[in-house]
């Protein structure tokens, strides 16, 4: 594919580590190409995951903020994901979330499912919709070095605070095969998710210290 | 004879608070619009709008991570509009979400399954074939399903629908 957003960019691995260095006791929603490399490297009993229902990391993050403001929350998005649920901006703006980092990756692919570009690639910014929408504070970088020294400033917004991440595809394609499959039994209900095994551990850590 | 009646707002809102709800997650919804006014005058349980159906799902889950009981308010299109987030938040992430269904155009004379129309017809179809539970509200009595859906919901750890039978009033 043609890259329709030339110049620099930051490598996901980068720019996760330095998020990772400022891991406290946040909860991190995390979806598509960032899930993986961030529970690989930092993952903790406060990590939700979005898989299976693109668009819902940064509502399914603002629910555990609002339910307790005294919890940072982090979402890392990726830019075809949000692309599926633009209107999330206005809600996330709306509930207006104080301590609220959303993070998208601007690969400018569907990186899965073969670098086919996002829409309106090369001539849009997540950022200055999100900022149209009403976040507190929505910035751009295309360098690891400017995000990694705004973050301690970013994170520090008493509002929600959106940041778009000019990233390098990961090249990482979906196989298509979840491995061998038991069918149901008459009547059973489908198998849950994986989220199903998370959230529970997510909901006990928050209750422990509330 | 008819088979539903409008329920008036104040004894359903009652019904709401008497659950133990938290937080009504909503877009909003003309079916239930009167409902709408009364827990915005009410400002208990929380009212939080979403864009879509899609993101009152996922907020409804963030809510039950971070302890809280809310009660999803849509329309019977909203429905139809999230389907894969109530099958693949909802129902696969195990939550025990309860869902406030209006089914806008209803003829109290008839049962949603005798409509012509594919609005009101097919929301129970489409419940039935991904396995969620529902109970029709279609009188004031009926209120007292409320409490109970969420005993159902957290004793199968998945979601479950009120369909509103008629415009509340």
């Amino acid at each position: 594919m043609t890259d329709t957003n030339p110049g620099p960019r930051i490598t996901v691995d980068a720019a996760l580590a330095a998020l990772a260095k400022r891991r406290d006791q946040q909860v991190v929603v995390s979806t598509m190409t960032a899930s993986r490399p961030w529970r690989d490297s930092a993952e903790t009993d406060r990590d939700l995951i979005c898989v299976g229902f693109m668009g819902g990391a940064s509502t399914l993050g603002l629910g555990v903020q609002l339910a307790r403001p005294d919890v940072p929350v982090w979402v890392l998005d990726g830019d075809g994901s949000l692309a599926m649920q633009l209107g999330s901006l206005l809600t996330v703006a709306n509930a207006a979330p104080c301590r609220f980092l959303h993070v998208v990756f601007h690969n400018g692919v569907y990186d899965t499912s073969g670098a086919q570009p996002i829409l309106a690639e090369g001539n849009m910014s997540f950022a200055e919709m999100a900022k149209g929408a009403g976040y507190a504070e929505a910035v751009r970088f295309d360098d690891i070095e400017s995000f990694d020294v705004a973050l301690d400033e970013l994170l520090a917004v008493d509002g929600p605070v959106f940041v778009e991440l000019i990233s390098e595809p990961t090249g990482e394609q979906f196989s298509g095969s979840r491995g061998a499959e038991q069918p149901l039994a008459a009547g059973e209900r489908p198998r849950p998710s994986a989220l199903a095994d998370i959230w529970p551990k997510v909901r006990d850590s928050l209750a422990a210290d509330e | 004879m008819p088979t539903a009646e409008a329920i008036p707002a104040q004894p359903f809102l009652d019904a709401i608070q008497a659950a133990g709800v938290t937080d009504i997650v909503a877009v909003p919804d003309t079916h239930q619009r009167s409902l709408i006014e009364a827990l915005d005058r009410a400002g208990e349980p929380r009212f939080i709008q979403s864009a879509t159906e899609d993101e009152a799902v996922a907020l409804a889950a963030g809510l039950i991570v971070g302890g809280r009981r809310p009660l999803v308010q849509i329309q019977h299109a909203g429905l139809y509009a999230c389907v894969n987030h109530l099958r693949g938040i909802a129902d696969d992430g195990r939550f025990p979400m309860v869902f406030l269904i209006g089914l806008l155009g209803r003829d109290p004379d008839l049962l949603p399954g005798e409509h012509g129309s594919s609005m009101v017809r097919l929301a129970q179809p489409l419940l039935d074939t991904f396995g969620v539970p529902h109970f029709l509200l279609d009188r004031p009595e009926d209120l007292d399903k409320l409490a109970g859906a969420f005993e159902v919901a957290e004793a199968r750890q998945g979601p479950v629908v009120l369909l509103v039978g008629v415009m509340t009033n």
